[in-house]
């Protein structure tokens, strides 16, 4: 079917079908088949509820793994391969560290700047500063950044960003909304597939609700206590077109699968 | 009963006719607002000062806020008094105040009380290290703007001219204005015509038809000096000051300074 604007390719549509893989194949099962081509998702997540992991197993069906996208903002690269290998996933998606590129383009300088602002120059550093005549322009807007990179990835792509936090703290959030507004219409009309995370307390309900509004789908990941043991789940909290797919899963990690879920109940 | 008569060092600027017109040069150490209109000399006069220190193997500094540094550099070594190789040779050093401000953490549009420590301490901190003796920041007009505060602004320019004093550094600020009128002020704060040592006002007058080039001794502490006006004249040479002849056309009065 074409699209405004973008016409698909009957091979692609044909191979990648009307849903994606969550990842997690029970989950698929319980989704009733997987997850709508065209998605975008956000998960709002509680701290030690796995969301880290979940991310990662959202993005390893990679279907074409040049159009898979892994972005993250507080891991390092080493860190998140290390995963990927540990279970068996694809490692050839792009993945970008948005975190580690901070700490060299940001902290770094700020660090050198305090060091300026404490020690003062020395002898050498005043030679180069006579000699420098241009400021290095970097533009350090991550989520200018972010958001032209989700732009720019091709139909049916697969695509990861653990998590928001990071921005919702650094810029505007009014701004952050409308970044979110174009990689959404972005994921809908390449009939992508767009997971977002997002802590939960770290925006207001307000936000919160405007951002569950653009989201076609709202996962919550919660961690609470059972008599003396944790117990995760996931609540699928909003599910576009399709409420009946509305459920509380519990899942446990084991070293297989990763995210695994045990039980479903229904909300719908 | 006479007391001993003391005269202050002085450095000589090496501007054509303006060591004259000071009685043998600025006070050594003092700092010195050069408060100009738009195109009245200052920029050439802040350098011709630091060529005339370079010549004779002293250290100069020359911090520019108004224009990127390679554009500064080409457009005075245009003049033929400009020998590049004293940039070369470091005994002109020109810093960009955009460097500093991205070296120092201050790409912001605003300063506050340690941003403005900060700019001092890093400004003395060169002044020190390579032992400046002439410096030039064009101009403080452009880097007080960024400080909000009147008290900050006065702040920053006497703790910077005391330092530099202290360090034996003879400064001209650069100070752009609107008006060299009578009844403008020379400093674009208010603040600053106040803390310097010195100031000498620049601008343009009309006369006879003719938009003449202006420069005037207003103030200087530490050496009696030439309160007149004086043309002048941007030749190849530098900056040339011949005395202005009193005029007296209404014209001349209106648009004039001090007619």
């Amino acid at each position: 079917m074409a699209r405004k604007g973008f016409t698909f390719d009957p091979e692609d549509e044909e191979y990648f079908g009307d849903v994606g893989s969550f990842g997690v194949p029970k989950f698929d099962i319980e989704m009733r088949g997987g997850i709508p081509r065209g998605f975008t998702v956000i998960g709002i997540v509680e701290t030690g509820a796995g969301a880290e992991l979940f991310a990662k197993q959202f993005s390893s069906p990679a279907e074409e793994p040049e159009n898979t996208l892994y972005v993250s903002t507080a891991e390092s690269g080493n860190e998140i391969l290390r995963v990927f290998s540990k279970y068996g996933w694809p490692d050839d998606i792009n993945v970008r560290t948005i975190g580690e590129e901070y700490n060299d383009r940001v902290l770094e300088k700020e660090l050198q700047a305090s060091r300026y602002r404490l020690q003062g120059f020395d002898m050498k550093d005043i030679q180069t500063l006579a000699q420098t005549r241009f400021v290095e322009e970097e533009a350090d807007d991550f989520l200018t950044e972010l958001t032209n990179e989700i732009m720019t990835l091709k139909p049916y792509f697969r695509a990861v960003v653990d998590n928001m936090d990071f921005f919702f703290q650094r810029d505007d959030h009014s701004r952050v909304v409308s970044m979110l507004r174009m990689m959404q219409a972005h994921t809908q009309m390449m009939r992508g597939l767009l997971l977002m995370t997002v802590s939960a307390d770290t925006v207001s309900k307000a936000m919160e609700s405007e951002i569950t509004m653009i989201a076609d789908m709202v996962l919550k990941f919660e961690v609470f206590m059972v008599g003396t043991e944790f117990e995760t789940r996931m609540v699928v909290k909003k599910f576009r077109n399709a409420p009946e797919n509305l459920a509380v899963v519990t899942y446990r990690v084991t070293p297989e699968e990763g995210i695994t879920p045990e039980t479903v109940q229904r909300i719908a | 009963m006479q007391g001993p008569s003391y005269t202050r060092d002085r450095c000589i600027t090496g501007v054509h006719g303006l060591d004259e017109i000071l009685r043998g040069g600025i006070p050594y150490g003092s700092t010195v607002l050069a408060a100009g209109t738009c195109g009245s000399g200052k920029t050439t006069l802040g350098m011709e000062f630091l060529v005339h220190g370079a010549a004779t193997g002293e250290a100069c500094a020359h911090f520019t806020a108004t224009e990127p540094s390679v554009k500064l550099l080409e457009n005075i070594r245009q003049y033929p008094f400009f020998d590049m190789n004293m940039v070369d040779s470091g005994l002109i050093n020109v810093f960009d105040m955009d460097v500093l401000y991205s070296w120092l953490g201050l790409e912001k549009a605003t300063f506050d009380l340690d941003d403005v420590h900060a700019l001092i301490k890093s400004i003395t901190d060169i002044v020190n290290t390579i032992g400046v003796t002439r410096l030039v920041i064009d101009s403080v007009t452009t880097l007080c703007y960024k400080i909000k505060s009147e008290q900050l602004i006065r702040d920053f320019l006497f703790t910077l001219g005391k330092k530099l004093a202290t360090l034996g550094c003879t400064t001209i600020l650069i100070s752009e204005i609107t008006s060299a009128t009578e009844n403008a002020h020379w400093s674009s704060f208010g603040v600053e015509e106040a803390i310097c040592d010195g100031i000498i006002v620049m601008g343009d007058v009309e006369r006879m038809g003719h938009l003449l080039r202006f420069l005037q001794v207003v103030k200087m502490r530490g050496t009696s000096h030439s309160r007149a006006k004086y043309t002048l004249e941007l030749t190849p040479l530098g900056v040339m000051l011949t005395p202005m002849l009193k005029w007296g056309t209404t014209v001349d009065k209106i648009q004039g300074w001090g007619g």
